[in-house]
């Protein structure tokens, strides 16, 4: 068994190849998929019901699907229509298209929420457009979504596993590569899992750090 | 705000999960597989367990719900012949060898390729078939017609295989007349690959002959095999290094069909091509 | 296409019981994981909160691939079947402990204190006070992560289950026309979480008439 972690830390170069490629995957979701999200949050909270209706049944159906699927349709089902992109392209779209879904639906949430007395105050001191949204609403949303995001980052992070059936070489693929040529299938696996373990905590300590300052701004 | 600095509930966190890991380990390590003898196996009543790929045409694969191709048949005349529990289990290429190695299968009948690596890990039965490694391209690809032309141009190929491994043996051909190995795309097995060199997405394929004669006679109009890619490779069953009851087990039963002829008989029905000197131990060279 | 349909409805078949079987049995052991770390056993409880934390920052590939080539070292035979369940099971259950942790964390001291005034003795609190009211407060979180599971299903084509979306990428590979079965498992698939949800909103009406006596 020590042999065998011998022989996974012999290659650790394919595991942080790997971790990097997660790692980049997921940040670059968490980026793109939180300026959509909020963007079709808005859509969703559209007074018009010509906007709100389609948009909101797309959503629901994304969350719906398993990511698996959806990135087996945007592989393998879109050049039947014509569309083929190269497997990091149909990775990376998947996963912003999945999570953009989930993160509409948590500002959403976290929007109506807001605390109405705020906003109102802010107005009667003449805050308006986009000084009103920028110092007042999203600051708000901000804190208030922060754990349930934190919890979506994660998410995005053990989605990004997937993408190894389309042949992206992320940390499972990298684990399993490993395994596959050498035979280590436990320490290999062991390893990989401790990597994930280890950007969660990452990501949890960051949201706690998140909470601790919207404490102080409560208080202040 | 470090995004790296772990605060006091972290640090606990921390403290748990290692406590936890260590005892994983502890138990782990205490109780390593201990693959049980033959003998033992029969003598218990314990079923001995084969290994063999779901979708490896034409070696092993699913038709209309029933397993089929050489290794399956095979194992059905080892299976009817045994005096003994003999179960298989289908699985994908991913978990098949590392089952073997740890003793969680008893062997694999599988279109294994016997290289350097895995004789360190495994004992191989005698060859059931010579399997040199070939490209597969697009019909209608008229930019490619002979190894040289390879060069920079994206390769699929499963991941984990000898295939993958000996793609250095390529890499010197193309670098006799000047080229280069272009990208590597590695799939779970080999179906996707296919499917992906239909769709342009990667521009050959390597596999073995017999595996590449295979899916030409299923899509004759879309695919066309180019030249070998590699030296001499051998197909033959792993075994756990060591089991040599097993071992001789079933190289008693492959001689008994190599003697009989039904081995060649099974080589033309599936594979469409005989090998009718087989060595019987191989020393890989690559 | 109609010809693929058996082969598509068999593995939404062995998604359905895998999924239910890994419900039926994560959500009760999540359960009893966050009553060990709510009465804070000793020794079990800190082992508990690392494998907790372990386990949700796994992805489920990562997770089915482990359990279904390490445990063998352990000495013990695992079908892919058995491994598929273990795996929803492991996962479902870490989710399903701090789903419940947080409902026991919530409940009002009032009442505990009360039925120890009364000489209620723990396993009757927990009976007939408890566990009726963290079911209640439980069930959307609960059935959420059902879903979850659900949708985390597909990663164990990996270990050798023909679940329905490897039943559909086959049908793909074979045919070359991926569109129509990746479509028909994305509808049947709906179906599936749908179900889930609506058999939700029937559990919440029996929980409110049934087991809340207020």
């Amino acid at each position: 068994m020590s042999r065998d972690f011998l022989v996974v830390l012999e290659h650790y170069d394919q595991f942080l190849a790997g971790l990097w490629n997660t790692l980049w995957l997921a940040g670059t979701t968490l980026v793109l998929a939180s300026i959509a999200g909020c963007v079709v949050a808005a859509l969703m909270l559209s007074p018009q019901k010509l906007i709100r209706s389609p948009v909101s049944l797309l959503v629901d159906g994304m969350r719906c699907v398993p990511f698996l699927l959806l990135a087996y349709l945007v592989y393998y089902g879109l050049p039947g229509l014509g569309l083929q992109f190269d497997s990091w392209t149909c990775g990376i779209s998947a996963l912003i298209i999945y999570h953009t879904a989930y993160i509409a639906e948590i500002v959403r949430g976290a929007w109506t929420n807001l605390s109405r007395d705020q906003i109102e105050a802010g107005k009667a001191f003449g805050f308006a457009g986009f000084l009103l949204f920028w110092r007042l609403i999203l600051p708000q949303l901000f804190f208030a979504s922060a754990p349930v995001i934190g919890n979506q980052t994660v998410q995005i992070l053990k989605d990004t596993a997937f993408l190894m059936i389309i042949t992206v070489p992320e940390l499972t693929f990298a684990a399993t590569s490993v395994q596959a040529t050498y035979f280590v299938p436990f320490a290999s696996f062991i390893a990989a899992m401790g990597l994930y373990w280890l950007v969660t905590l990452a990501i949890e300590a960051t949201v706690n750090r998140i909470e601790a300052a919207a404490e102080i701004r409560r208080a202040a | 705000m470090s995004l790296f600095a772990f605060n006091a509930q972290g640090l606990v966190k921390s403290w748990r999960l290692i406590v936890t890991l260590l005892v994983t380990l502890g138990v782990a390590s205490i109780s390593s597989a201990q693959a049980q003898s033959l003998q033992e196996k029969i003598k218990n009543g314990q079923p001995v367990v084969i290994a063999t790929e779901d979708d490896y045409r034409p070696f092993e694969f699913i038709q209309d719900g029933k397993p089929a191709g050489l290794d399956n048949e095979l194992f059905q005349i080892m299976k009817s012949e045994a005096k003994f529990d003999l179960r298989q289990e289908i699985l994908p290429w991913t978990g098949l060898l590392a089952g073997v190695s740890t003793g969680k299968y008893d062997a694999a009948v599988t279109g294994a390729l016997i290289n350097k690596e895995r004789v360190k890990v495994f004992d191989f039965a005698m060859p059931i078939a010579e399997n040199t490694h070939y490209y597969l391209k697009r019909k209608n690809d008229n930019s490619i017609k002979e190894i040289k032309d390879l060069s920079g141009k994206t390769v699929g190929v499963q991941s984990g295989s000898v295939l993958f491994a000996r793609l250095p043996e390529l890499e010197a051909m193309l670098a006799k007349t000047g080229g280069k190995l272009g990208k590597v795309v590695q799939y779970t097995s080999y179906p996707e690959a296919y499917q992906d060199l239909a769709a342009g997405r990667v521009d050959y394929v390597v596999n073995g002959q017999i595996n590449l004669l295979a899916i030409t006679a299923e899509k004759p109009g879309i695919f066309e095999i180019g030249q070998a890619v590699s030296g001499p490779s051998y197909v033959a069953w792993p075994v756990k290094k060591g089991n040599k009851e097993m071992l001789d087990y079933l190289n008693a039963f492959l001689k008994k069909m190599r003697d009989s002829g039904k081995l060649v008989e099974l080589q033309q029905k599936w594979l469409k091509v005989t090998f009718k000197d087989l060595p019987e131990h191989v020393e890989p060279s690559f | 296409m109609t010809s693929q349909l058996p082969v598509l409805l068999q593995g939404a078949l062995v998604t359905a019981w895998v999924s239910i079987t890994a419900i039926a049995l994560g959500v009760p052991l999540g359960l009893l994981l966050a009553v060990i770390r709510w009465q804070r056993v000793p020794v079990l409880s800190p082992l508990v909160a690392g494998y907790v934390s372990l386990i949700r920052a796994t992805p489920a590939i990562t997770l089915a691939l482990l359990i279904f080539f390490a445990i063998p070292s352990l000495g013990l035979v695992l079908s892919a079947a058995t491994a598929a369940v273990l795996t929803l099971t492991l996962n479902t259950s870490a989710f399903n402990c701090e789903i419940w942790r947080a409902a026991l964390i919530d409940f009002s001291r009032d009442q505990l204190e009360a039925a120890r005034a009364y000489g209620m003795r723990p396993w009757l609190t927990f009976r007939r006070i408890i566990f009726p009211q963290i079911v209640k407060t439980s069930l959307p979180a609960l059935v959420n992560e059902m879903t979850l599971l659900i949708k985390a299903s597909p990663a164990l084509a990996v270990i050798g289950i023909v679940d329905l979306t490897r039943a559909a990428s086959r049908i793909g590979a074979a045919t070359y026309e991926p569109l129509p079965p990746f479509i028909a498992a994305t509808i049947l698939y709906m179906l599936l979480v749908l179900t889930f949800v609506g058999a939700q909103r029937l559990a919440e009406r029996y929980v409110r008439k049934k087991l809340i006596v207020a």
